[in-house]
């Protein structure tokens, strides 16, 4: 591939695409070429975020490719927006330097075309690796990795929002089950909010402007029968019925009945789980793994007081409802070593070491992981992240959602702060989505 | 300016002590977030987290010693330090004699090359990331290091030609055309007469264009890999998912922040040299 | 000296320097010194920040998305331009920018400004004064934000500590404006400091020397003359922080996202937000160059106000 960088126009874009074919058909070729055939390279490159699961991969899974086959995994883990902003450059360049992306769900709208069909490399390497059982991982999880018909990843991580509870606080205030339904929260969080300092609030939410924080709000639409936009046909829902009461009673929790933590307005992630280890609420509802941060005695005053379940429904629990997400570990078309990369991902993805990845952190999505009464020992979260599973809807994946998200978290903040009804917010947040579907070219 | 002889020597003491209030108040207000953030690198995350915060407790190693102990840092540490320099001096040496001419000469198209110089400095960072990055690709760059070096030379260079032509403006010819008359050649001049008489404006330049380098994430974290990687993206990894280290953030941060502390504290000398004895203006 | 420095300014013909016995070549080069000190730089800013400053430009005249390579979109004008200007969110930013980033340089400019002035004073241990107050700005900037967000946090941060009171920094808007705000100026007034020092160890003393004898108080003296001959370094220092501030990033990004509610949601993440959450490089190009255009608007203004107060 010669490089041409003086000339701009047409010259350019016949330049890019060539080798973008180039690419897709080194990748074509090698399906049936055996591993051993292609040129080994001394290292991959991988780039994925930053988050804390990756003790596994690093400093376990490829040291062992790194000894079996004497190549060097090249990690380079960075914050999501910078991961983002990185690879749209690399992967757009079509230049090849990238041999293993680590996606998130919601981008498979965007990444997924410069992606290898990975059912296909999955045919491919069958004979390789008998056992390596993609049935073994859940079917809604295979559903996540798959865009527009193709599956362009292996899952690596899956999480849902699952209630966490204090069983001992619930215990004291009269509550020996979990809250079943929205009224049931609403009661236990009142009778477990204390008054006066330390504070503790019966619930805390993930509250700041950003990309947590349909993390805590989400369950909450699900669960009430909520959605928020048809993709295809561009129908907004999230100013029907279901979803303002829904947004209303997230609401009033904070405003009216006071049993939110006031500085949950500044809470991500991290806040969410500092909150937790310090005792600053009764219940909460976030991503299953976080139960290990909260659960670790060495940072955590509350270690071993917790509980989880299943996020209450509106009415009754039959009606609980949360999203999925996760990363998936992925060749992208055009890399250099297709076989090799694969041979990784299947490797950090196998049943040995995904049951190794949920003692560092991980939420792998097999389900001999997750049902491995082993496992329930150490991870008392693991088998309801495997329930909720079951009733989970699938965050968008669409290349919308990344633009209807933003005025949509504008109001749940108005909310929050009281400064508009939950009617109110989600109009105006349909206003806008309205004139987004309209440029991006939606129907409806 | 050295202290004026205005007024009585009471006065001058009550003015003097009136300065010293000031200098302290001010210190307490802008270096006791810092202090405290200090204290945090000697604390554990149970410390850090302690309500009512903490003002007394029993310090601990542990954070320099788990970032410091990881080869990571001190890689880091070489190539913030190689690329650091290297867009400092090429900043410098590129960008001194351009504000010279700026400042001494006319000649076509002057003043529309100095406005776009400007013009380009305007442009938010992060709309020539992107292609930026593509450029750099082509050319075969991102493995390097010359790249995040070009690209912060980019930012620098306005800032230095701007400073300094502000300095070389305001210096009268006089001064290097009396050295002409005295049979040094143009350059000769520049440097025996001129330089020193800029040097705050130097000085200055390069703190901020020091700075600029040292201390950028979002050019670094897409330019570089693993291998090249400075020090802001290796901090930026102890903010995670779940949380921030806040032992390894701002022991790394304090790590981070010496050496220019130790640079300041050098430059600074040279940066209020100045005039010291009035007769040089003549 | 203000006056007789404008003077000289505008001489036509400098005196010749003394041409060493070197011979054609020599003259030639001095000649030719103006275009050969300033060639570098123009060569290296049009190589490496140019192309993908033209490459900005297009983008955001092309209709770009997402599935497309990044040349493949189809010419779309300044309907991007069209899509910021009748968004109500941007014009919000626009508005917020405009009066955060007038406030803050205004409290960078006089607290930096009085910073500088003490420092100038040769007291003894000032050295220490003087490496100590600029340390804030040496600060990584996401590091001093991440702390500053733990600073006012309402239960481990000692700012609340210290006011006894629980006070949400972070969590009401307008709070969140002033903290970002103070954040910004607590970083960035050593900034104008040095600036002004620099500028202040360089003026003349005949000027001040000349203003004690006639008997004016420090006060008089400091507005009559320092300050008049301070000029050109403080604009230097207000053009520069305008230009900065008004594209601050780091500090809100980190401290509240662009919340709660958009009250901290400046230009910058606006931008931020449509180039690498929405994933749309073009309208993330034109949202960045109606801030350059905006930025140079400022910018005209301030040169030329200062300017009519200049001949004045």
């Amino acid at each position: 591939m010669t490089t041409n960088t003086s000339t701009k126009g047409p010259g350019r874009r016949a330049l890019m695409k060539t080798s973008m074919g180039a690419g897709v058909a080194l990748a074509a070729g090698s399906w049936t070429r055996p591993v051993r055939a292609q040129g080994k390279p001394t290292k991959l490159v991988y780039v994925g975020d930053n988050g804390p699961w990756h003790q596994c991969l690093v400093q376990e899974v490829a040291p062992a490719f790194e000894k079996e086959h004497g190549i060097k995994i090249d990690f380079t883990l960075l914050p999501i927006d910078a991961l983002v902003a990185r690879l749209k450059a690399e992967l757009s360049s079509g230049a090849g330097a990238i041999d293993i992306v680590q996606w998130d769900a919601s981008m498979a709208g965007w990444v997924s075309r410069h992606m290898q069909d990975h059912a296909k490399l999955l045919e491919q390497a069958a004979s390789r690796h008998p056992d390596f059982d993609w049935a073994d991982f859940l079917p809604r999880v295979q559903g996540m990795a798959t865009y527009d018909g193709k599956l362009s990843g292996i899952p690596y991580r899956v999480t849902t929002g699952v209630l966490f509870y204090q069983q001992k606080l619930l215990e004291q205030a009269g509550f020996d089950k979990p809250p079943s339904n929205f009224a049931e929260l609403l009661a236990a969080a009142q009778a477990t909010t204390k008054q006066g300092l330390p504070h503790r609030y019966g619930f805390g939410v993930m509250g700041r402007q950003g990309p947590a924080m349909l993390g805590s709000f989400t369950p909450f639409l699900r669960s009430a029968g909520g959605h928020y936009y048809d993709p295809k046909t561009g129908e907004i829902f999230v100013n029907q019925p279901p979803a303002v009461e829904a947004l209303q009673f997230y609401g009033d929790m904070m405003t009216k009945y006071k049993v939110m933590n006031p500085d949950s307005l500044t809470w991500e992630f991290d806040g969410i789980i500092a909150g937790g280890q310090n005792d600053q609420f009764a219940m909460t509802v976030t991503l299953a793994p976080y139960g290990e941060g909260m659960s670790d005695p060495k940072l955590s005053k509350t270690a071993g007081n917790w509980g989880w379940s299943l996020m209450p429904g509106k009415d009754s629990i039959k009606q609980t409802a949360t999203y999925m997400a996760g990363w998936m570990l992925g060749v992208p078309e055009g890399a250099k070593h297709t076989d090799w990369s694969f041979e990784f991902i299947q490797m950090a993805t196998s049943k040995k070491w995904l049951r190794r990845a949920i003692d560092l952190a991980d939420a792998p999505p097999r389900v001999s992981v997750l049902e491995d009464p082993a496992v329930l020992a150490k991870h008392p979260w693991a088998p309801v992240l495997g329930e909720s599973l079951k009733t989970a809807v699938l965050d968008h994946q669409d290349p919308v959602w990344s633009t209807a998200q933003l005025p949509l978290r504008t109001a749940i903040s108005q909310v929050l702060l009281g400064q508009k009804t939950a009617k109110q917010a989600m109009d105006g947040c349909a206003v806008q989505w309205e004139r987004s579907f309209r440029l991006a070219g939606m129907k409806g | 300016m050295a202290l004026q002889r205005i007024g009585t020597r009471r006065s001058r003491i009550a003015f003097a002590a009136g300065a010293y209030t000031a200098l302290v108040a001010l210190l307490v207000l802008f270096i006791f977030p810092l202090l405290w953030i200090i204290g945090l690198s000697f604390k554990t995350r149970v410390q850090t987290f302690a309500s009512p915060p903490l003002f007394i407790w029993t310090p601990t190693l542990e954070n320099y010693i788990k970032v410091l102990g990881t080869g990571d840092f001190q890689q880091a540490f070489i190539n913030s330090l190689l690329i650091s320099v290297e867009a400092v001096l090429l900043s410098i040496c590129v960008g001194v004699p351009a504000a010279y001419a700026f400042a001494r000469f006319r000649f076509a198209g002057r003043n529309w090359l100095f406005f776009t110089l400007l013009v380009m400095r305007m442009l938010p960072p992060i709309a020539v990331l992107v292609p930026m990055y593509v450029l750099f690709s082509k050319l075969g760059l991102t493995e390097t290091r010359i790249s995040v070096v070009l690209a912060y030379t980019t930012f620098s260079l306005p800032l230095v030609v701007w400073i300094m032509r502000g300095f070389f403006e305001e210096l009268p010819r006089e001064l290097e055309e009396s050295a002409w008359v005295d049979g040094a050649s143009r350059f000769a001049a520049f440097r025996a007469v001129v330089l020193p008489l800029v040097q705050p404006g130097l000085v200055a330049a390069t703190i901020l264009c020091l700075l600029l380098a040292w201390n950028d994430f979002i050019f670094a974290a897409v330019l570089t890999n693993d291998a090249t990687r400075t020090l802001p993206v290796l901090m930026a990894s102890y903010s995670g998912d779940v949380g921030v280290d806040w032992g390894s953030m701002t022991a790394s941060g304090v790590l981070v922040v010496l050496p220019v502390i130790l640079f300041s504290f050098v430059a600074q000398r040279h940066l209020v040299a100045g005039l010291s004895s009035g007769a040089v203006k003549g | 000296m203000g006056e007789t420095s404008s003077v000289i300014r505008e001489t036509e013909v400098p005196a010749q320097p003394h041409q060493p016995d070197a011979g054609m070549g020599w003259r030639w080069l001095d000649r030719q010194f103006a275009r050969i000190a300033v060639l570098p730089t123009a060569l290296t800013m049009l190589a490496i920040f140019g192309i993908p400053l033209a490459f900005s430009l297009y983008l955001s005249i092309e209709g770009w998305s997402a599935d497309e390579t990044l040349f493949g979109g189809k010419f779309a004008g300044i309907a991007n331009y069209l899509v910021l200007l009748t968004d109500p969110d941007f014009v919000a930013s626009l508005l917020l920018t405009l009066g955060y980033t007038v406030a803050t340089v205004a409290a960078e400019l006089a607290l930096g400004l009085g910073v500088a002035l003490l420092l100038d004073l040769d007291l003894p241990l000032i050295g220490f004064f003087r490496t100590t107050l600029i340390v804030p700005m040496m600060m990584t900037p996401i590091v001093a934000a991440l702390c500053w967000k733990l600073l006012l946090d309402p239960d481990h941060g000692i700012i609340d500590y210290f006011l006894g009171r629980p006070i949400i920094w972070l969590g009401q808007p307008w709070l969140a404006l002033i903290s970002v705000g103070i954040a910004s100026v607590w970083q960035n007034a050593p900034f104008v400091t040095i600036l002004s020092l620099a500028g202040l160890r360089s003026l003349p003393h005949e000027p001040l020397e000349a203003a004690s004898i006639d008997g004016a108080s420090r006060l008089q003296s400091f507005w009559h003359v320092t300050l008049p001959l301070l000029r050109p370094y403080l604009l230097v220092a207000l053009l520069l922080r305008t230009i900065f501030e008004f594209r601050a990033f780091d500090n809100v990004y980190v401290m509240t996202g662009g919340g709660p509610a958009n009250a901290t949601l400046l230009l910058s993440v606006y931008t931020y937000q449509a180039s690498f959450v929405q994933f749309d490089l073009s309208l993330g190009a034109a949202a960045s160059w109606m801030m350059l255009l905006i930025a140079l608007v400022v910018c005209l203004a301030f040169v030329a106000v200062i300017r009519k107060g200049g001949t004045q």
